[in-house]
């Protein structure tokens, strides 16, 4: 699978996690009570085995949370944070004062867990909205652990070493706060396949 | 001065050199395979991904725990290495998810473990210690010097196994 993300697929893909983002964005507004927005998504693609050089090395400690994807799309979604900006987007994510959370607790983990959830089903809503591929996500998994640990999660069950992988970088903002996040999604072969030939249908016409 | 050799994803190395330290950063489901023949002091570390290659394909890669563990054994008799004086030291292994809702194919650690046991039993060689499974990440050092592997994980110090 060398071709694995065209220019093309890349560049659809690009649109929807941006429309996917800022309805994640919404959705969480509406869960904190309170204006939450997200910054315009960064979307590139990157080597798989580069990520963990990407996030300080894989013995970094991280958070992740970790999605997978059934339906018509099938696939994974990881979000992974860094230890210390994971516990910023705790702060974030609750409306507490910056630098109130100190370790990861249940409370914790599950806010982080929904945001997960809320970023990744507002995602696959947006890819549905454009492509007719409707998909649910898992609920979502917090781990906390080494960031190589972490994505050993995904090559169990995805043979992406030698891949690329769609990244999407997003900066989480609160009252002039702001987390940056890092994404990244990998469809199944199968699935990219079939957004592919969705794309190509509807820009045939 | 002890020199650090990173052993990435799917990949091996070996080394005669006293004053290197081979490396598997962060191993979570993977496993880190050390080999050491003491008399010659070559040491060799594998850092496997996956059990085995998909059924059907007959894809020999460091990536795989099966085919990983020929090839690292095959460079280590190319060194020099006498497999009957080889010993071999394991960790990683774990699982990383055991959250609701995730079926079995995350116990790739586990399979990890088995297909390494299995192979090793099968080449017949000696398996002189391990720290496998459980649910977290591990740092897995595999010395030169004297064929010590020692592990860390995220807010403990590096100990031996």
């Amino acid at each position: 699978m060398e071709d694995t993300f065209s220019k093309k697929i890349q560049s659809a893909l690009t649109n929807m996690a941006n429309l996917g983002i800022h309805n994640a964005a919404r959705g969480m507004a509406a869960m904190v009570g309170e204006n939450l927005t997200v910054t315009e998504p960064q979307v590139t693609t990157v080597p798989f085995y580069e990520i963990p050089n990407l996030l300080g090395g894989p013995e970094t400690e991280a958070v992740g949370i970790y999605l997978r994807v059934e339906g018509s799309i099938r696939g994974q979604i990881m979000m992974v944070i860094p230890y210390s900006k994971a516990l910023e987007l705790a702060d974030l994510t609750m409306g507490e004062p910056p630098g109130t959370t100190s370790e990861l607790g249940p409370m914790e983990r599950s806010a982080l867990a929904e945001l997960g959830n809320l970023t990744g089903s507002f995602f696959l809503n947006a890819i549905a909205d454009n492509t007719g591929l409707a998909a649910r996500p898992s609920p979502p998994a917090v781990i906390v652990d080494m960031v190589g640990a972490i994505m050993d999660i995904i090559l169990a069950t995805a043979d992406v070493l030698s891949e690329e992988v769609l990244m999407l970088q997003a900066k989480f903002l609160r009252n002039g706060r702001e987390t940056q996040a890092d994404f990244w999604l990998i469809p199944d072969h199968q699935t990219l396949a079939s957004i592919a030939k969705q794309i190509g249908a509807s820009h045939a016409g | 001065m002890q020199d650090s050799l990173a052993v990435g994803l799917g990949e091996y190395k070996i080394s005669r050199n006293l004053d290197d330290v081979l490396v598997a950063y962060g191993l979570g489901s993977c496993v880190g395979i050390g080999m050491y023949d003491p008399q010659i002091r070559l040491a060799g570390l594998l850092h496997a991904v996956l059990p085995s290659s998909p059924n059907g394909t007959a894809d020999k890669s460091a990536k795989y725990v099966t085919s990983g563990i020929e090839i690292l054994l095959g460079e280590m008799v190319k060194a020099g290495a006498e497999p009957s004086r080889i010993i071999v030291r394991m960790a990683g292994g774990a699982n990383m998810l055991i959250a609701p809702g995730f079926n079995q194919a995350f116990n790739i650690g586990t399979r990890n473990v088995e297909a390494a046991h299995e192979m090793l039993q099968r080449l017949r060689l000696r398996l002189v210690s391990e720290e496998v499974g459980g649910t977290i990440g591990r740092t897995v050092r595999f010395y030169v010097r004297d064929g010590r592997m020692t592990i860390r994980t995220v807010g403990n110090q590096e100990r031996e196994i």
